[in-house]
């Protein structure tokens, strides 16, 4: 493989090293501005860069890049005394001569650079599309999972947290989460987002918070921005709804509309800022020198975790359903009332997460896609499998719910290591969360009595911290060779080495992923206990047991989701 | 007139109105309904916590007919929803003071 094998530098990741990106960074600016500069090659600083809202400038012969990774063009080395200067100086110089020589080839790179990238757009808005119908899946596998009385209610929570945690989102929380990321994790499969380059909180690679890009206007009302948010919203949405399932039949819609709002502001983009958005976390590699920094490739700690913690903070504020635990203390079952929403949900949202996963390389162009597809779907039928035959053989039968419960334990699992395993390491990795998954339901319904409807903090929060942890385990090195600006050229003596875990010899690695993870569970949890516990302080976030033992769809909404089940007088 | 109330298997009730239909039996209602006798149900487990299924889903038949037939027509009802085990149901027999058909007025047996 290439010394500069770079080719996964795409999302979440920045440039390798700190000299390539700077390199890189440049070369970006100045393909923005090919259009209205003569080729310089940068030798004066160049102007601020300038969004581009129309997508015209996005993409050009900088963006025109080779499978492994190598632009075509070459730019100017700049510091004198580095060991390569001889070697790159000559690169540039047979460059420029060749670009003299041939300008229409340079020509030709433009469009190959635009076409490129409007590849990249094209994938990462229709896997985008594919991670918003999770909405439609979560909503019907919650609405089966509880009580008939309460449809109506889930049905409306899961349509309430896509519309305001969405405009909450698109106030704050983009900028708080993406306002830097061209600093340290320019997605340059998109163009780079060059505009989107200051923290709020912190500098350089110990960032805390975006500080640009503000209702999604000035820097970062541009063609790549917007296609960047667009996929980054619906993961946002994820987190946002994975709460419904662990707080519904007991909470009022006013104190929902709350959590929304907290989650879509403040929650989820904190910590996504520190993994994704080039924050503290992702940059642990280069300044603490802990493996590739924290590493999440699509969100099992980012997305499932921060929603799962959240949730399992939530349910422990508002207490257990009424008659869910018996005078003794025993649990009780409240069956799920419609299994076809339930099994029809969970494909629904095995179907989604085949954009969740391999679209979070954020482009096509990279051909791994394939691997984090098929690891994908690997976990979540080992898990579903282990879930289905671990239940068979404890009670007897094979629960529905919890087959579902086990594909979806197996998905979150998967998220953070699916483009750094190999399908055999996907399939035990469902393995453990289908596991983890039964031994979590159990113990949060018996040992911890919180009361989780239909188990969103064992499949989330749990399964997600696991998957972050596996990262640390199972990745293979096959790939993300300079994610996080670590080891661009070799990494552990191996040149093009990705991101590695503890069974291929990188024990780094597996301490940055089990602090990581470990701390999301803590932020997530944290945060939500104390803020949601000052509001319910304030007011009780519950329903009055009147209007719960009643079922919420009446006394919340004025009506029910099945009518026919309602005597209506004067009514045929 | 004698009512005739049986409560039988859901799966028989196919088989039941076509044994009363073709011994000339012309009206019958029915309706689902949830019970239970002697054996009181039985226990499942629902992702790890327990509990009764006591109330068995059920179909239940009211007929109205005339004096000179109930028994013939409890003896085919009750063959043709007979499985021999547990849960086959119950029939009970009532006396019935006077029927009245809506339409016309008419009275008594010649209302059924």
């Amino acid at each position: 493989m290439k010394s500069e094998n770079q080719f996964k530098r795409d999302h979440r990741q920045p440039a390798g090293g700190a000299l390539q990106f700077q390199r890189r960074g440049r070369l970006i600016r100045a393909g923005i501005f090919a259009l209205l500069l003569t080729p310089c090659f940068a030798q004066q600083a160049p102007p601020p860069p300038q969004p581009d809202p129309a997508g015209i400038a996005t993409g050009d012969k900088s963006t025109a890049v080779d499978g492994g990774g190598n632009s075509f063009v070459v730019s100017e080395p700049t510091d004198k005394k580095a060991p390569d200067y001889e070697k790159n100086k000559k690169a540039f110089d047979d460059y420029t001569t060749q670009a003299a020589k041939e300008p229409l080839a340079v020509k030709l790179a433009d469009t190959v650079g635009h076409v490129r990238v409007a590849t990249n757009f094209a994938w990462t808005l229709n896997t985008g599309y594919l991670v918003l119908f999770m909405q439609a899946g979560f909503a019907l596998l919650t609405c089966g999972l509880v009580r008939k009385k309460n449809a109506g209610h889930l049905m409306m929570l899961n349509f309430a947290a896509y519309v305001f945690a969405f405009l909450a989102y698109y106030a704050v929380g983009y900028a708080f989460q993406f306002g830097a990321v061209a600093i340290n994790a320019a997605p340059t499969n998109l163009g780079g987002l060059p505009t989107m380059n200051q923290f709020l909180l912190g500098s350089g690679q110990w960032g805390w918070l975006g500080g640009k890009g503000f209702f999604m206007s000035g820097p970062a009302y541009d063609a790549g921005s917007n296609c960047f948010a667009l996929f980054e919203v619906v993961f946002m949405e994820t987190a946002g709804y994975i709460i419904v399932g662990a707080i519904c039949e007991r909470i009022t819609f006013g104190a929902f509309l709350l959590c929304e709002l907290f989650i879509g502001a403040i929650l989820y983009p904190v910590f996504g800022c520190w993994v994704w958005g080039g924050g503290w976390m992702s940059q642990l590699g280069s300044t603490m020198n802990l493996g590739h920094g924290y590493v999440d490739f699509a969100g099992s700690s980012v997305v499932h975790a921060v929603g799962g913690f959240a949730a399992m903070a939530l349910a422990m504020i508002l207490g257990p359903r009424l008659g869910k635990y018996g005078p003794d203390g025993k649990p009780r079952a409240f069956p799920a009332h419609n299994l076809t929403f339930v099994v029809t949900g969970t494909f629904i949202l095995l179907f989604g997460w085949m954009g969740f996963n391999p679209g979070s390389t954020l482009g096509a162009t990279d051909l791994r896609i394939s691997v984090v597809a098929i690891n994908t779907n690997l976990a979540a039928v080992a898990g579903s499998a282990t879930a289905m035959l671990l239940w068979y053989r404890l009670f007897g039968k094979p629960d529905v719910t919890m087959a579902c419960n086990g594909m979806l334990a197996g998905l979150v699992a998967i998220t953070a290591p699916c483009a750094f395993v190999s399908p055999t390491s996907a399939m035990v990795i469902g393995v453990l969360a289908g596991i983890l998954v039964c031994v979590g339901v159990l113990f949060n319904e018996r040992v911890t009595k919180i009361d989780d409807p239909c188990g969103a903090i064992s499949v989330h929060g749990f399964c997600g911290w696991l998957g972050a942890v596996c990262v640390g385990i199972f990745a293979d090195g096959t790939y993300g060779s300079g994610w996080n600006g670590v080891g661009a050229a070799t990494y552990l003596g191996t040149a093009g080495k990705g991101v590695t875990g503890l069974l291929y010899g990188d024990s780094k690695q597996f301490m940055v992923q089990l602090g990581g993870a470990t701390l999301c569970a803590l932020w997530a949890f944290g945060a939500t206990y104390v803020v949601f516990k000052i509001v319910n302080s304030v007011k009780s976030m519950r329903v009055t047991p009147e209007v719960e033992l009643e079922g919420l769809d009446v006394p919340e909404f004025g009506m029910v989701a099945y009518p026919e089940d309602a005597v209506h007088a004067g009514q045929s | 007139m004698k009512k005739i109330d049986a409560v039988i298997q859901p799966h028989k009730l196919e088989e039941v109105k076509a044994a009363l239909i073709a011994i000339g039996v012309d009206g019958m209602t029915i309706s689902e309904v949830r019970g239970h006798g002697r054996q009181k149900g039985h226990t499942e487990v629902y992702r790890g916590a327990e509990y009764t299924v006591d109330l068995i889903p059920k179909v239940r038949l009211e007929l109205v007919v005339a004096d000179a037939r109930w028994e013939e027509i409890a003896g085919v009802l009750s063959a043709a929803a007979r499985t021999g085990k547990i849960g086959d149901g119950k029939i009970f027999v009532y006396s019935v003071e006077d029927a009245v058909r809506i339409r016309n007025g008419d009275r008594g047996e010649s209302a059924l």
